[in-house]
C-alpha cells in the first residue's frame, strides 16, 4: 500500500503539472481536492483519465469521485481493491 | 435621426430536426426527439446519442461545418437579389471533421487542410453571395452564433450596413464528442433540460443563418424584430458556468435594457437548457433572478430536440423562436418528464399553441460567455425607453501596451527592428512566463499563457486606473497544444483516453475567458478568428459593442511545431516558424492616454484585386493620407503575396505617399495575429514621435506629430491607424 500511496503521489504532480510540489508535500490525509494543493473539477476529470488508462479504475459518477478522491489515502485504497492487473 | 430599427427579413435552419424551416416547424410542433446514436464515425466503445445531419447526399469535399453553414445560407438568401453588407458567422468547429480524418492519416499536405480554419467558412458564404464588406468570424464556443447577430446589429446600427447575414454553425466531430464526454458532460439516455434525472447534454450539429436588415419601418418581407443583445462573461471558471448564474443574468438585463423592454413584457424565453447538472441549476437561478414575484414566461430549450449545435445553438435558437412568433406556438422542452424541485422551473411539456409576441434567446458557452437577444413580432413594438440617435464613438485612446516575439518582449523587438533585418521565430517560454506566476498557469499551454502574459504586461498587474471590463482577442488558429495533444492522446490510446484540461484549453476563446477572470472582467468578451486580419476584426468588434468602459484587446497566436505548417499556408510556404502578439489596454477617454487608435476599414476583397479606391476614400481621401501618416505598415501574407502587392501598388500609386512604406510582414515573421505586434510596435513609435533610422532613406526619421497606417492586405483589406491622441 505505501508503494501504492507514492506512486499515486507522483503520478498526480505529474498528471497535474503541479509545480513546486513533491511527494513529501502532499499529506496522504489531507483533503485532496479544494485543499493547500488547488486542485478542483478539472484536475479531478484528469485523475479519472489517468485512473481508468493506468489502473483500469473506472469513476463514472460524481457520488463516488466526491469519495475517491477525498484523500491520497481513500484514493489508494479505492485503487488497490478494485485495479485490473491487465492495466497495471 | 433615431436609431434604425432591425428586422428579420430572411433566414434559413438545418438541424437534426430537419434541413429548412419547413421541416424544422412541423418537427418541433411535433416535439420530435431527434437524438440517436452516433452514425458519424465508429467509436471503440457503445457510440453516445448525438444530434446528427445524414449528410450523405452531399456532393462536396467541403469540411461538414461548410456544408451546415452553405445550406441555411442558401435558404436565407434564397429570394435575396443584393449581396448583404457584411457577414458574420459564428463557428467553432472550422473544417476540424475532415481535419482529424486528415491527420489520423499522417496528411502532410496543407493544401489538404485548406478549409481547417474557422474563418473559410464565413468567406466562403461572402464568396458565394458577392459580400465585400466586413467578413467577420466569432468564435466564443457555445454562445458564438448569438454573439454574431449582436455584433450584426450594433453594425446596422452605426448605418455602415444595410443587410448583414449573420448566424452559427458547427459540425459534429471528434474533438467535441469526446471532449464532452471527457468532461461527463453527455447524458447516456439523451439531453433531458431541467429534468431532475437529467445527467448532461447531447452534442449535436446545426446552422442558422439569419438577414438583419435596418429599415424606419418594417419592409414587405419582415419575419420579426430584433430589439436588442446583451453579453457578458461569468470571469468565474473556464468551463462551469457561475453557480448562481450571475453573469446568465446580467446577459438577459442587458438584452431587456437594450431592447427598451421589461421582463415582464417577455412571453417566451428559449433556454440554453444544455441538460447538464450545472447549466440548468445556473439558468433556473438566473430566471428567477430576473422575474422576481413576476410570474415565468413560458420557458423550454431544444436542446432534447437536436441536441447542442455549439457555436450555431443561438442562431438556432433565434430562428425557432422567431417561428414561434409567426406561427403562434411554444416549442416543447423534449426530454423532460419530471420537475426538478431543487430548480423551482418547469418548461413547457408539449408544444401549444398560444401568440408570442417577445421572446429571449439564450446561449451560454466555456469561458463564462454569455449572450442574449431580444425578437419582437410585428405587432409594432415601441420602445418603452426611447432609442438614442447613433453617435459616432470615440476612438480607442492607448493607456497600455505591450508585445511578445522572438526578440523578447515589446521594447527588445523595437530595438530589434531598429536593426533592419529580417527576425522572424518564435517567442521564448521564459519571456511568456516573466510576468506570470507559473503555478497560477500550470494548465495553461502556450496560447493561452502568452494572452494573459500579454494582457498582464499591457494593464500592469493591479491596473492603477479601472481593470479592463470587456477583453477582445484576435487569434487565427486559438490553441494549437492543446487541440494537437487532444486528438494526439485520442488518437494513441484508440479513442479510449483524452485529456479534459486540454479540451477545455482547446476552445477558441479559452485565453480570453483566462484573462476575464484574472481581471474580473464581466463584460463583453469577444475571441474573433478571422484569418490573417483576426485583429483588426477584434478591434472593429470592439468599437462596435463597447460604449464608455476600458477594454483589453490582444492579438496573440501561438506556433505549433506539428499543426502551424499544415494549417497556415504563409507560415508553410517560408518554412520559417514565427509566433508572438501584441496586447493594448484601451479607453474612450483621452485624459493621460499616449495615442489613439482606430480601424476604419475591415472589407472582403474576395478574388478581385482592387478594393483600394474604397479604402482611401474610407481614410479620408488621399490628401488626408499624404498629410496624416509619417509611415505605413503593410501587412502582405507570403501566401497572398500576388494580390497584397498589386493593392499595394495600386495604393501607392493612388496616394503616391511621400513617406516610408514597410512590409513589416518580411520583419517579424508570417503568423496571422502579426499585425497586433506591428500595431503595438507603431505604437511605440508614435509615441517616441520617431520610426526606426532604418526604414528612412532619405527623409527624417522624426513623425512630426504625424500618426501611422498599417495596412493588411490580401483576401481582406483593413486599415488600422496609430495617432497621436
Amino acid at each position: 500500500m505505501h508503494e501504492l500511496i507514492e506512486e499515486l503521489k507522483i503520478k498526480i504532480i505529474e498528471t497535474l503539472n503541479l509545480i513546486d510540489v513533491s511527494p513529501a508535500d502532499i499529506d496522504v490525509n489531507d483533503q485532496l481536492v479544494g485543499g493547500d494543493l488547488g486542485l478542483d473539477s478539472i484536475d479531478v476529470l484528469e485523475l479519472v483519465m489517468m485512473l481508468e488508462k493506468d489502473y483500469g479504475v473506472i469513476i463514472d459518477t460524481k457520488e463516488l469521485g466526491i469519495e475517491v478522491f477525498a484523500s491520497v489515502t481513500a484514493l489508494a485504497n479505492h485503487v488497490f481493491h478494485h485495479r485490473s492487473e491487465t492495466n497495471v | 435621426m433615431n436609431n434604425p430599427r432591425i428586422f428579420i427579413t430572411a433566414m434559413g435552419i438545418i438541424s437534426p430536426l430537419g434541413r429548412g424551416l419547413g421541416e424544422t416547424l412541423v418537427s418541433i410542433k411535433q416535439a420530435e426527439r431527434a437524438v440517436k446514436s452516433l452514425h458519424l464515425f465508429p467509436t471503440t466503445q457503445n457510440p453516445l446519442p448525438v444530434g446528427e445531419i445524414d449528410l450523405r447526399d452531399a456532393t462536396t469535399d467541403m469540411p461538414r461545418t461548410h456544408i451546415l453553414a452553405m445550406a441555411a445560407a442558401d435558404e436565407a438568401m434564397r429570394d435575396i437579389k443584393e449581396p448583404p453588407d457584411a457577414v458574420i458567422i459564428g463557428v467553432t468547429t472550422g473544417g476540424m471533421t475532415l481535419t482529424e480524418d486528415l491527420l489520423r492519416k499522417g496528411e502532410t499536405d496543407p493544401g489538404c487542410y485548406r478549409l481547417h480554419a474557422t474563418n473559410t467558412i464565413a468567406e466562403a458564404i461572402a464568396g458565394r453571395f458577392g459580400c465585400r464588406g466586413p467578413v467577420l468570424t466569432v468564435s466564443t464556443a457555445c454562445s458564438s452564433g448569438a454573439a454574431a447577430l449582436k455584433i450584426a446589429a450594433e453594425l446596422l446600427r452605426t448605418g455602415q450596413a444595410r443587410h448583414v447575414l449573420a448566424g452559427g454553425a458547427d459540425a459534429l466531430c471528434r474533438l467535441t464528442y469526446y471532449g464532452f464526454h471527457a468532461l461527463q458532460l453527455v447524458d447516456p439516455a439523451g439531453a433531458r433540460p431541467f429534468d431532475r434525472k437529467r445527467r448532461g447534454m447531447t452534442v449535436g450539429e446545426g446552422a442558422a443563418m439569419l438577414l438583419l436588415s435596418a429599415s424606419a419601418t418594417p419592409p414587405p418581407d419582415a419575419l420579426a424584430e430584433y430589439l436588442g443583445g446583451g453579453l457578458s462573461c461569468d470571469a468565474y471558471h473556464p468551463a462551469a458556468p457561475h453557480p448562481d448564474g450571475e453573469g446568465a443574468l446580467r446577459a438577459m438585463q442587458e438584452a431587456l435594457s437594450d431592447a427598451g423592454l421589461s421582463a415582464g413584457e417577455i412571453d417566451y424565453i428559449q433556454l440554453h437548457g444544455t441538460g447538464t447538472a450545472d447549466n440548468d441549476r445556473a439558468e433556473a437561478r438566473a430566471i428567477r433572478d430576473l422575474f422576481g414575484d413576476l410570474p415565468l414566461p413560458r420557458l423550454s430549450s431544444l436542446k432534447g430536440a437536436h441536441g447542442h449545435a455549439l457555436a450555431a445553438a443561438g442562431a438556432m435558437g433565434a430562428v425557432t423562436s422567431i417561428l414561434a412568433m409567426r406561427y403562434g406556438f411554444i416549442p416543447a422542452n423534449v426530454g423532460f418528464t419530471e420537475a426538478d424541485p431543487l430548480l423551482n422551473l418547469v418548461p413547457i411539456q408539449q408544444s401549444q399553441q398560444a401568440p408570442v409576441k417577445k421572446v429571449l434567446v439564450n446561449a451560454f458557452g466555456f469561458g463564462g460567455n454569455n449572450a442574449v437577444l431580444a425578437f419582437g413580432d410585428l405587432s409594432g413594438h415601441v420602445s418603452s425607453v426611447a432609442s438614442p440617435a447613433y453617435k459616432p464613438k470615440a476612438p480607442f485612446f492607448v493607456y497600455g501596451r505591450s508585445g511578445l516575439s522572438c526578440a523578447g518582449d515589446l521594447e527588445e523587438t523595437l530595438t530589434r527592428l531598429q536593426v533592419g533585418e529580417p527576425f522572424p521565430g518564435i517567442v521564448a517560454n521564459e519571456n511568456i512566463l516573466k510576468p506570470l506566476s507559473e503555478k497560477a498557469v500550470r494548465r495553461l499551454k502556450r496560447l493561452a499563457r502568452m494572452v494573459l502574459s500579454l494582457a498582464v504586461s499591457a494593464c500592469g498587474e493591479k491596473p492603477e486606473r479601472e481593470a479592463p471590463r470587456s477583453v477582445f482577442l484576435g487569434t487565427g488558429w486559438g490553441s494549437l497544444s492543446e487541440t494537437h495533444d487532444f486528438l494526439q492522446k485520442l488518437f494513441t490510446s484508440g479513442e479510449r483516453f483524452t485529456s479534459p484540461t486540454d479540451f477545455i484549453g482547446s476552445v477558441h476563446n479559452a485565453p480570453t475567458g483566462q484573462a476575464a477572470i484574472h481581471f474580473q472582467a464581466t463584460g463583453p468578451n469577444i475571441t474573433m478568428t478571422g484569418g490573417d486580419c483576426t485583429f483588426e476584426q477584434a478591434l472593429y468588434c470592439a468599437d462596435l459593442l463597447v460604449r464608455d468602459d476600458p477594454i483589453l484587446l490582444v492579438g496573440a497566436d501561438e506556433y505549433h511545431a506539428t499543426l502551424s505548417p499544415l494549417f497556415d499556408a504563409s507560415l508553410a510556404q517560408t518554412g520559417i516558424p514565427a509566433d508572438g502578439g501584441g496586447a493594448l489596454y484601451l479607453s474612450r477617454h483621452p485624459s493621460g492616454a499616449s495615442c489613439q487608435v482606430t480601424v476604419p476599414v475591415v472589407a472582403f476583397a474576395g478574388d478581385e484585386i482592387s478594393r483600394i479606391p474604397e479604402m482611401i476614400s474610407a481614410l479620408g481621401g488621399v490628401a488626408r493620407i499624404r498629410e496624416r501618416f509619417g509611415l505605413i505598415l503593410a501587412g502582405i501574407p507570403w501566401a497572398q503575396q500576388e494580390k497584397g502587392k498589386a493593392q499595394l501598388e495600386n495604393f501607392r500609386t493612388l496616394t503616391d505617399f511621400p513617406r516610408p512604406v514597410v512590409d513589416y510582414r518580411r520583419f517579424l515573421g508570417e503568423f496571422t495575429s502579426v499585425s497586433a505586434l506591428a500595431a503595438v510596435l507603431a505604437v511605440r513609435m508614435v509615441e517616441a514621435e520617431r520610426i526606426p533610422d532604418v526604414f528612412c532613406q532619405d527623409g527624417s526619421p522624426a513623425l512630426a506629430g504625424r500618426g501611422i497606417l498599417i495596412l493588411g492586405l490580401g483576401h481582406h483589406v483593413t486599415a488600422l491607424e496609430v495617432n497621436p491622441c
